[in-house]
């Protein structure tokens, strides 16, 4: 499973929706409940499943699923 | 009233409070939510259906992790933004409950602390498990 489909599991079983498939322009306009608190219940479903850690600043700067998906990877190495 | 900073907590820390409910605790429950149903005030009833007593309301019980929260872990600065249980055991009125709690992950990045939460009668029994999530009102 690559990082794009592992954050897709993670996306449907946060806002509780099979039908999720990520593109990475995705913001959270895309996501009915993608609010702030989301958010940060999605960050540390990421920060879990993934085994990495975000900066405050990488969390602000990170703006849709594809720049998410490219600083997992980094991080991946 | 413990009054932690978000960077005073650390995984691993722990606290723990004893609290019980009345049958008049149970009635006033009853009014505020509007959850007449007779097996939290009827003991009649809930003995005749294989309950020792009137049943504490499992959200009643619930209401104890924001006790937790903002009393305890953190504390003054709690701002609870989840929380996710299960009820294992029913409870009655003047069971001794013990509640404990414990940090078991820090997400830095967001501000986010999860605490690990465990409910218990005076005899040992568990009667309430779950985790909650945790920011701080200054964070």
């Amino acid at each position: 499973m690559n990082v794009k489909e592992k954050l897709q599991e993670i996306f449907r079983d946060l806002f509780d929706d099979e039908t999720i498939e990520l593109f990475d322009e995705m913001t959270a306009d895309d996501i009915e409940d993608w609010d702030s608190l989301a958010h940060i219940n999605l960050i540390a479903d990421i920060e879990r499943s993934f085994g990495v850690r975000f900066s405050t600043k990488e969390v602000t700067a990170t703006k849709n699923v594809g720049e998410f998906i490219r600083v997992i990877e980094s991080k991946l190495g | 009233m413990n009054e932690y900073s978000f960077n005073e907590l650390t995984v691993g820390m722990e606290c723990e409070f004893s609290h019980s409910f009345s049958i008049e605790q149970l009635e006033i429950f009853s009014k505020l939510s509007g959850d007449n149903n007779p097996l939290h005030t009827d003991i009649e009833f809930a003995k005749a259906h294989g309950y020792e007593s009137c049943v504490v309301f499992g959200m009643l019980t619930a209401s104890l992790l924001s006790t937790l929260g903002g009393v305890y872990l953190p504390g003054k600065n709690c701002l609870i933004q989840g929380v996710d249980i299960s009820f294992s055991r029913p409870v009655y009125p003047m069971d001794e409950i013990l509640v404990k709690g414990k940090i078991v992950e820090i997400f830095e990045s967001v501000g986010q602390v999860v605490i690990r939460v465990d409910m218990y009668n005076q005899k040992k029994e568990k009667v309430l498990r779950g985790k909650m999530k945790v920011g701080m009102i200054n964070g």
